[in-house]
């Protein structure tokens, strides 16, 4: 990196921001898209699950019964419904009208008052098996609420285990949800901004022209780089605006930390982004590649959606290879958990060494001569 | 300033895998010259040219641009040339001025020299549109015209200009002609490629390339001299040239060259008996004239010549 000239990097700097001002379109893409897509991400993609219809048969009929029922019914996660028998129940399920059925046994209201044992059967549709998994989460709740309503006397656990949920006592899935949906469009945008602008100057001749002048690569990889730093942290302030005052998801860690690693995670993908640009140097090419590179690995390996520690052993061992992954874990570490610098040493490390390595891969594929 | 040529290329080649673009080129250009290089698409000129501004590196074979070499790769170079593409002229998304200040920012001018240089070259140009003019709103021609003052900010020795014309109408590339004359009028060493022919016969000494390779040099005069030692004669024959007598004249001894231009015929000879002797055996409908040979004459008999 000998020869590396500050004022040539700013004129190139400066040149891309009079590019990017110009073009209202990368204005609107890199602050408008990610706000828009947080929003419409945060209405709809909700793991929670709520209003299941539930067949309910209840051969019982007693006080306790149906106080069993508004259990389930006030939890917000059911909508009961009556049916008339154990079968009908069941065609219910079959027929996908009904996603459980509660089945209530005679006598038992009776075996609550202490005369035998009091029996409820529980039925849950196993063909998605998320919701199967949240609704069996839903239970023990339930049936402790159940208990305490029919002044029961709670059964002493022989351990008493208590779970208690930190951070999130709610499991608001959008707190998970919003952060990581926030990683990826940042990270897909950074890549395609620096692979367009610089494909573009290979497209239309004018890298020919910077390139007979003594600008040198690093010069041209940083003016290009900088901006555009600069517009993705103006496009993250939004997006965490809209997820703390719109969604209210908590910021509970350091802003400095945060924006740190933002800075990280944009540098590297912006140098992904160089990378792919100086390889194809065509715009066409550079926008499908960074798409694929951009986000296939970051949706289905950075463990948005997917816990890596529940990746195959290979996979486990290929996203450490992903700068998402790494920002990830930093993005949510911070907001939701509170986590500081000395909690998040890893995973800063190795974006650190993720960003140094694809801007070193940059810098060496970008060739000074325009050999084809 | 040291009195050596502008330009001295000896034995340069550039190989791009098994493609050889250019072919042991060794040419010479003075201070203050005009230097043409003209040819086909694909003939090398725009390779050539590249190669002595440092964008492309040499396979083989050594040169001395303003008297510096390529030991350093390039870069000081560099600095003391000037380069205008043949594909990109200027941003069209920026202003007049925000162009120029981004080429003096890459070659750090200072401040009052960039505005000092900036006012002489639009005087050159004769260029007095604000500097908030956006440059896609510019016709073509003047788009070129403040490409080149942008290239030249730096007030380099030597100025490669890629086929500067194309493109542009007749009237503005008789302007940027005029414009290329006024910059060697300064001193400056002018490298010119184009294709067109009325171009070429402008230039101080040209070039000649075919597949890579050089294959003429000199002036316009000294290339026609060369090209064909003896007279050239246009001959009409009112009308589709009857078969016999190309035929006839075709195989008459003497003829160097005959090759169709329009409805005429363009017929040189060896020397003038061989050229009175085959014009005796023609009709006697057909007017003839002697006329000095184009250069396109001789681009037709030194290019197409050796490919057939």
């Amino acid at each position: 990196m000998t020869g590396f000239d500050l004022h040539r990097a700013a004129a190139v700097a400066r040149k891309e921001v009079m590019h990017i001002l110009r073009d209202p379109f990368t204005l609107a893409l890199v602050l408008g898209l990610p706000v828009v897509l947080v929003v419409f991400f945060g209405f709809a993609i909700d793991f929670d699950v709520k209003n299941l219809a539930l067949g309910v048969y209840d051969r019982d009929n007693t006080r306790h019964s149906r106080q069993l029922v508004s259990v389930f019914e006030s939890s917000g996660y059911f909508l009961p419904g009556a049916v008339d028998s154990p079968a009908a129940a069941a065609r219910g399920l079959d027929s996908g009208r009904y996603s459980a059925a509660l089945l209530v046994e005679p006598g038992f209201g009776r075996g609550l008052g202490g005369g035998g044992r009091a029996r409820v059967q529980f039925i849950v549709d196993g063909t998605d098996n998320s919701k199967a998994q949240a609704v069996l989460g839903y239970l023990p709740g339930l049936t402790g609420a159940a208990l305490r309503k029919f002044g029961a006397a709670v059964p002493a656990d022989p351990v008493p285990l208590k779970t208690r949920f930190m951070y999130n006592p709610e499991l608001n899935s959008r707190w998970f949800v919003i952060p990581g949906l926030a990683v990826i469009i940042i990270g897909l945008l950074s890549i395609l901004m620096t692979a367009l602008t610089v494909a573009r100057e290979w497209e239309n001749g004018s890298m020919e022209l910077l390139l007979s002048t003594p600008l040198r690569p690093a010069e041209i990889i940083a003016g290009k780089i900088a901006p555009y730093v600069g517009l993705i942290l103006a496009g993250v302030f939004f997006v965490n605006l809209v997820a703390r005052f719109g969604f209210g998801v908590p910021f509970r860690g350091s802003h400095l930390l945060f924006l740190g690693g933002t800075v990280l995670f944009a540098l590297a993908s912006l140098s992904q982004g160089i990378v792919i640009s100086v390889v194809t140097r065509q715009q066409q090419l550079a926008m499908q590649l960074s798409m694929i590179s951009g986000l296939l690995p970051s949706l289905l390996l950075s463990g948005f959606i997917f816990p890596v520690e529940s990746m195959p052993v290979f996979f486990r061992y290929f996203t450490m290879i992903l700068s998402p992954r790494w920002f990830m874990e930093i993005a949510r570490g911070v907001t939701i958990r509170g986590a500081g610098a000395a909690d998040l040493a890893l995973p800063l490390a190795a974006l650190a060494a993720l960003c140094a390595l694809l801007l070193a891969a940059a810098f060496k594929k970008f060739k000074t001569d325009l050999e084809p | 300033m040291n009195a050596g040529p502008a330009l001295e290329v000896r034995g340069l080649s550039i190989k791009f895998g098994d493609f050889t673009a250019v072919d042991d080129v060794s040419f010479s250009v003075k201070r203050g010259e005009i230097f043409g290089f003209l040819g086909a698409n694909g003939a090398g000129k725009t390779t050539t040219i590249r190669m002595l501004c440092g964008l492309l590196l040499p396979t083989s074979g050594s040169a001395t641009v303003g008297g510096l070499d390529f030991s350093d790769g390039g870069k000081g170079i560099k600095g003391k040339v000037g380069y205008m593409s043949q594909k990109f002229t200027l941003y069209n998304d920026l202003t007049v001025g925000e162009n120029l200040d981004f080429a003096a920012g890459l070659r750090k001018l200072s401040p009052a020299y960039a505005l000092r240089r900036r006012r002489e070259l639009f005087d050159l140009i004769a260029f007095d549109s604000p500097l908030s003019t956006m440059v896609s709103s510019l016709p073509g021609g003047v788009k070129q015209e403040l490409s080149l003052a942008a290239a030249m900010l730096h007030d380099p020795e030597i100025v490669f200009l890629d086929e500067p014309t194309a493109g542009v109408s007749p009237a503005s590339r008789a302007r940027f002609w005029a414009l290329i004359r006024k910059v060697t009028e300064l001193g400056k060493t002018v490298i010119v490629t184009t294709h067109y022919m009325d171009e070429a016969e402008q230039c101080g000494r040209i070039a000649l390339m075919r597949t890579g390779k050089l294959i003429a040099l000199g002036s316009p005069a000294e290339l026609k001299g060369a090209a064909f030692p003896g007279p050239m004669v246009e001959l009409d024959f009112n009308g589709p040239a009857p078969a016999a007598a190309l035929g006839g004249l075709g195989k008459a001894a003497g003829l160097l060259e005959l090759s169709p231009h329009g409805m005429r015929w363009h017929a040189a000879f060896r020397d003038r008996p061989a050229m009175e002797a085959a014009l005796a055996a023609l009709p006697p409908g057909a007017s003839r004239a002697v006329i000095e040979p184009s250069l396109e004459d001789v681009f037709i008999r030194l290019v197409e010549g050796a490919e057939r």
